[in-house]
């Protein structure tokens, strides 16, 4: 949830509630004083009247227009306070109930008692309250607009500094000559969070740096001993007159230095495509580059008797580091012939929207999800160190590309879907 | 033939030069970066064997210098770094090839062959042995002057097996010349490739010199 969407889901509830809450207590503080006020004429009108009864002597005319009424009715009352009410009648004119504010009062004439009724509409009154209500909801409802649509444009300007810190978050890579570059801001929130942008990416690219020199350095130290092994048995393998026995050590040796040197070298790549130091993109010609690679292979296919069925569209580009899609090719192609049965067979498709190897193979042991991960392999025997696959993976992964491993019908099948982004 | 070896481990440039003296190669050694520099000053190599990281300076430092001192000696890479940055910076600098540590004493062998004959290209571009003649430039074979139809991988094999004649080469080095690393420790194809490469020779003209070592590999050899 966007966080005006959060602010306005608890202020403007608030705030409509509040002025609810006001508006009815103003309606009715306005209804009492205008009734107050009406009740104020009533007495006017009864004061009229006492003083005509005094000076006359004789009760006024009864009166009966739209808006005030006086009537006189005798009573055996003697004794009456001035009474107060409001009271609906039908209004046969209108045809509509309308309320009357009324005043009942005793009178003398002549030694009778009379109740004086004098009845004034109400219905001013209440045009005026529900007039005064429509503006105040009107007044109401504009402001709600005009702080939502105020706040929107407001804060959007306002956090646009954190937007813009944001982006270059986002387009922070570890490769890239220019440095983040934080708009200026005097916002004391977003100032602070840039500083700690800054420090936080300097010390991340610190850190980078000295993990790749890490890297590198760990290569050094091992692949010059490596080197040094690999290199002495060679040269006591050229000796002449070894024993069975001797000749079965250093066979041992030998692949044993192999596989160590592999297996470095592969973690090696690993860690340096993980560390993302095959940044540079290049603009690669995927289709030809596979087919390159195929026939490479081919002699090897056909030692072993397997028959390749291409199905390869021309004109394949991708947007990709031009090394990791020759390590993607070779490792995936190079598993095929690899993983295969005599006189099998393997399968290549490449169009705009995948990349699918299928070929022929004994059947997978481990769950084909499990493949993916590092050291998991199906034999263990020593040319498989298990990481092949791990490295196609963490290169999808780096282009966004989804791979899927399937064994269907005595196939195995490795299909990678391309994203739209890295298609040109 | 003269070769320079540029390397600070003194166990692997001993190899290197063990290795390569049997070749016919007159080694020197360097391990560091300012005798690298007074050899190179005085002397003319047919190849220098350059690691990137030595104490004193950097190997790249050298190979600048060998340009810009106009020296035509050869320079092949051997580097521990396996960086792609300092392969093209290498090569972009004039080296002639890239090897990364560790390697075949048997693959250096026949990269530093392959410099020397481009380097030497106005001269014999052809390789005997017995009955056989390598024409490295046309990449063509013959056997007693019959031509000997080879595929890709079995010329490469040949030209492996020549420019490391006489001596033991691992079934693990011939697999990794062929097909790079990702084929590595696996043999089986291997004996596809030899027993075919064996029989064209032999039916161009009884020339059987691939000798297959008990559990060790192969040799080339006509003994």
């Amino acid at each position: 949830m966007k966080l005006i969407a959060k602010y306005n889901r608890v202020t403007i509830p608030i705030i409509i509630s509040i002025l609810l809450i006001s508006s009815i207590g103003y309606y009715f503080i306005l209804h009492r004083i205008l009734i107050y006020q009406l009740d104020k004429d009533l007495r006017i009108e009864q004061n009229e009247i006492i003083q005509h009864l005094k000076e006359t002597d004789q009760l006024p005319e009864t009166s009966d227009y739209k808006d005030q009424q006086i009537s006189f009715h005798p009573t055996n009352l003697v004794e009456l306070k001035d009474k107060y009410s409001t009271q609906d009648v039908y209004n046969r004119r209108e045809d509509e109930m309308e309320s009357f504010r009324r005043i009942d009062f005793l009178v003398t004439q002549g030694g009778k008692y009379f109740i004086a009724t004098v009845k004034k509409s109400q219905q001013e009154t209440e045009d005026i309250v529900r007039l005064i209500l429509m503006v105040t909801f009107f007044i109401i409802a504009m402001l709600l607009l005009i702080l939502f649509i105020s706040n929107r444009f407001l804060l959007s300007n306002l956090w646009k500094p954190f937007r813009n810190t944001l982006e270059q978050l986002n387009q922070f890579n570890f490769f890239s000559k220019n440095k983040i570059a934080l708009q200026k801001t005097d916002i004391d929130e977003f100032k602070e969070l840039n500083e700690t942008v800054l420090f936080m990416t300097q010390k991340l690219t610190l850190d980078y740096q000295m993990l790749k020199g890490f890297t590198e350095n760990a290569s050094h130290e091992i692949q010059t001993p490596l080197a040094i092994i690999k290199n002495k048995v060679e040269l006591l393998s050229q000796s002449e007159n070894l024993t069975e026995a001797q000749i079965n050590v250093l066979q041992s040796l030998n692949e044993a230095a192999a596989r160590l040197s592999r297996l470095n070298q592969s973690l090696l790549l690993l860690a340096k495509i993980e560390n993302h130091q095959f940044a540079h993109i290049d603009t690669i010609n995927f289709s030809s580059m596979l087919i390159r690679y195929i026939d490479n292979f081919d002699e090897l296919a056909q030692a072993k008797g397997l028959s390749i069925s291409k199905n390869i569209e021309e004109e394949v580009v991708l947007q990709m580091n031009e090394s990791l899609a020759e390590i993607l090719i070779s490792n995936i192609i190079s598993n095929a012939i690899k993983h295969n049965v005599d006189k099998g067979n393997i399968g290549v498709e490449l169009n705009k929207k995948y990349f699918r190897v299928s070929n022929t193979g004994p059947e997978l042991r481990t769950d084909t999800a499990e493949l993916f991960g590092r050291f998991k392999k199906e034999s263990s025997s020593g040319d498989s160190l298990g990481l092949g696959l791990s490295i196609v993976k963490t290169i999808t992964d780096i282009y966004g590309f989804s791979i899927n491993y399937d064994y269907k019908k005595e196939q195995h099948v490795v299909e990678i879907i391309f994203n739209d982004l890295a298609i040109e | 033939m003269k070769i320079l070896i540029i390397e600070d481990e003194k166990a692997l440039s001993e190899s290197i030069a063990d290795y390569l003296s049997v070749h016919e190669y007159n080694c020197e050694v360097a391990a560091d970066y300012r005798t690298a520099i007074e050899k190179i000053e005085y002397n003319t190599y047919d190849c220098i064997l350059l690691d990137i990281t030595l104490p004193g300076g950097s190997g790249l430092k050298i190979l600048e210098q060998i340009k810009e001192d106009n020296k035509t000696d050869g320079v092949l890479i051997i580097s521990a770094k396996n960086s792609l940055d300092d392969k093209i910076t290498g090569l972009n600098l004039g080296a002639d090839d890239y090897l990364s540590k560790p390697f075949h004493l048997s693959e250096l062998n026949a990269r530093i062959a392959a410099i020397i004959r481009r380097k030497n290209f106005d001269g014999n571009s052809m390789i005997r042995f017995g009955n056989l003649c390598v024409d490295t430039q046309r990449k063509s074979v013959t056997v007693e002057n019959n031509p000997v139809e080879l595929t890709k991988k079995e010329y490469e094999l040949l030209l492996y097996f020549v420019s490391n004649k006489k001596r033991l080469i691992s079934k693990d080095a011939i697999a990794e010349h062929l097909w790079g690393n990702e084929m590595g420790g696996n043999f089986d194809f291997i004996y596809t490739h030899i027993k075919n490469l064996r029989k064209k020779l032999m039916d161009a003209g009884d020339a059987d010199y691939i000798k297959s070592v008990y559990g060790m590999g192969y040799k080339f050899t006509d003994q």
